[in-house]
């Protein structure tokens, strides 16, 4: 009966043709993303200089390293000028070192020396603490004596997520649990919309008052929920190449996500009165459930309250089980709120649906 | 009276403060056909949705076909068929497809959708989305669900509110040919001439209190007023309607002189019709 009941959902859902062409078009569109982002690390960290005093011996070490590597990391500006729109405009330099003519004089008077680092555009929080530590080495190469007074620096990163340092990641591999995450986020508002949409036409009444019994109403309106929603996010991640890494570990994974963004429709059907509502509700529950991908893509965006998004569980799991090879253990926490909080919302929404019958 | 396929003792309900079934209590024997009459909101609709499980009384119990409508819920729901007031079919999907899911859903073995719709008037369109249909349409086809399990019971509110005159006839024949198989029929409507024509016994609701109930023509007999209209042409040609009330001791001598003294043109009989005698007994009318 369940199943007869899934079946019967399944083709409603794709017999509405909003529905089937967003399904359609989300699958090939992040997919054609996928493919279209690069597969390489750009590990070219170019850096510009401008170095006032030629005299210092930091100077011709660089002109000689660049003698003998030509087109290597580092490029020498004539003025700051030169090397800030570098910086900003050709994409080629990740920081900008500028430093002044008395950086010698001044240091040798054991006296503090101030120096500028430019970064340019999107250059992550871990990227720059380690041209930070670099920039301390430049200063030391002038006078070892500076060393005391530089290391009063006592910068403490806390890496949130991930860190990614000496790991780096090709942009497709950073957006694989962003775009695995983006297609079960967007079923949340099928699943909401056919739910409703029984309730409010009184085919749940109809159901429930004839053959079926209520929870097989409910479990029929899960599973559909999950087949549509694992059934994408498996198809995308088999296209991905992506099921080879841990397998059950990631199916058990993808299972999870779904079934919290299935008890997601749940409620959002269950506090929406008409087709309308079901789209606002999906706007104000769809967003912040895409954020934590960002802190996946871009690292230094990461902020602890992200973890209040339960998403964040999910995208977190992906990103450690298919960029970092992580194991049941590490993400087994995670999982067990996955489970707890997609149960618990499918529980709480079945309540309030109730209430509308 | 052997056991009555539905019996309902002291049920009430009420929304809040309102109080929508007021302490009924009734019995329906099998292959009988029942008409709930009454106003909207004098709570036909409340004691439907509390037989059919929709609803869970708050005082009293009720069972159909010997089960218990709240312990055994769910067995009851498998032996009735349902037509409810507002239609909740699966717009999206075809005639046929409504009735096949619902013929799966209740395991009915060999169904045939179409032999059903043929009934209904709806051959011929069957592979329509139902939202294309006429609210007429639309109407049949929930009565053709109702039937999909071949019920023992049928529910029917408000079955033919707001349709044609051809949808419903098609409602009213397949109501007569089922409790002609012997199906019990549950029907609520505030269209007296529909409970007289199909009801063996009506129920007058009111404020929801059963206020009468009986069949058609004794609640006629107890109450209403049976008369003559005889029209009469004047020595000057002019015509006037003359009522002679029925069943008084002086009757038959005002026929009579009626017949001797007068140039009658018509006579016509007259009887109270269920609206009448609803407004009689509660001071209101059933459209109210």
């Amino acid at each position: 009966m369940i199943g007869t009941l899934v079946v019967n959902d399944i083709k409603l859902f794709f017999r509405n043709r909003f529905f089937a062409i967003v399904t359609a078009i989300g699958v090939v569109f992040y997919l054609i993303i996928y493919f279209l982002l690069p597969n390489q690390v750009d590990e070219n960290l170019g850096m510009a200089f401008f170095i006032e005093d030629r005299e210092i011996p930091l100077y011709q070490r660089l002109i000689d390293e660049n003698d003998e590597n030509p087109g290597g990391d580092y490029t020498i500006f004539d003025s700051e000028a030169e090397m800030l729109t570098a910086l900003e405009e050709t994409g080629d330099f990740f920081v900008g070192l500028s430093l002044p003519a008395d950086l010698s004089a001044a240091a040798a008077r054991g006296e503090q020396v101030e120096l500028n680092a430019y970064y340019a555009p999107g250059v992550p929080a871990e990227a720059k603490q380690i041209f930070h530590d670099v920039l301390v080495l430049v200063a030391n190469t002038i006078n070892p004596e500076t060393l005391a007074s530089l290391a009063r620096f006592n910068d403490t990163g806390i890496v949130l997520g991930n860190d990614m340092t000496g790991a780096p990641l090709s942009m497709r591999d950073r957006f694989a649990p962003l775009l695995l995450m983006m297609i079960v986020v967007i079923e949340v508002f099928g699943l909401a919309t056919l739910l409703n949409r029984d309730v409010d036409n009184g085919t749940a009444r109809a159901l429930i008052t004839g053959p079926l019994r209520l929870h097989q109403f409910f479990v029929g309106k899960a599973l559909m929920g999950m087949v549509l929603a694992f059934g994408q996010v498996l198809l995308l991640s088999a296209v991905m190449g992506i099921l080879g890494t841990a397998p059950l570990l990631l199916l058990t994974t993808l299972l999870l996500g779904s079934l919290l963004m299935v008890g997601l429709g749940f409620f959002i059907a269950a506090i929406s009165k008409d087709n309308t509502s079901v789209m606002g509700w999906a706007i104000v529950f769809i967003i912040p459930m895409v954020f934590p991908g960002f802190s996946v893509l871009l690292p230094g965006l990461s902020s602890g309250w992200m973890e209040l998004i339960p998403s964040y569980f999910f995208v977190d799991s992906l990103h450690r089980i298919i960029n970092f090879g992580a194991g049941w253990a590490d993400v087994a926490g995670n999982l067990a709120i996955l489970l707890l909080v997609g149960a618990g919302s499918m529980a709480v929404g079945t309540a309030a649906i109730l209430r509308k019958f | 009276m052997a056991q009555p396929a539905i019996s309902v003792k002291d049920l009430s309900f009420s929304y809040g403060d309102t109080l929508a079934v007021d302490d009924i209590s009734f019995d329906v024997a099998g292959g009988e056909v029942i008409g709930f009459l009454g106003p909207n909101g004098a709570g036909k609709s409340t004691v439907v949705k509390m037989l059919t499980g929709q609803l869970t009384p708050q005082n009293g119990s009720a069972t159909l076909l010997g089960m218990d409508i709240v312990k055994e819920r769910k067995q009851v729901q498998q032996e009735f068929g349902i037509s409810f007031e507002f239609t909740n079919l699966y717009e999206q999907m075809s005639a046929v497809e409504n009735l096949n899911l619902f013929a799966k859903l209740y395991k009915v073995p060999d169904f045939d959708a179409m032999n059903l719709l043929e009934k209904v008037g709806l051959g011929g369109r069957e592979k329509e989305h139902v939202a294309n249909y006429s609210k007429g349409m639309k109407q049949r086809l929930m009565m053709a669900r109702a039937l999909v399990s071949d019920p023992k019971m049928l529910f029917l509110d408000e079955p033919t509110d707001g349709l044609d005159p051809v949808s419903t006839e098609t409602i009213h024949t397949l109501i007569r040919a089922a409790t002609q198989q012997g199906t019990t029929v549950f029907l609520t409507t505030h269209d007296m001439v529909e409970a007289d024509k199909l009801s063996d016994r009506v129920a007058f609701l009111n404020q929801g209190k059963i206020v009468a109930l009986d069949t058609p023509a004794r609640l006629k007999q107890r109450f209403g007023m049976r008369a003559l209209k005889v029209e009469v042409e004047l020595p000057n040609g002019d015509i006037e309607v003359r009522e002679v009330t029925l069943d008084e001791d002086q009757t038959p001598q005002t026929v009579f002189d009626l017949l001797k003294n007068e140039r009658i043109l018509t006579v016509h009989s007259e009887e109270a019709t269920l609206e009448d005698i609803f407004f009689d007994i509660t001071g209101r009318g059933l459209q109210g």
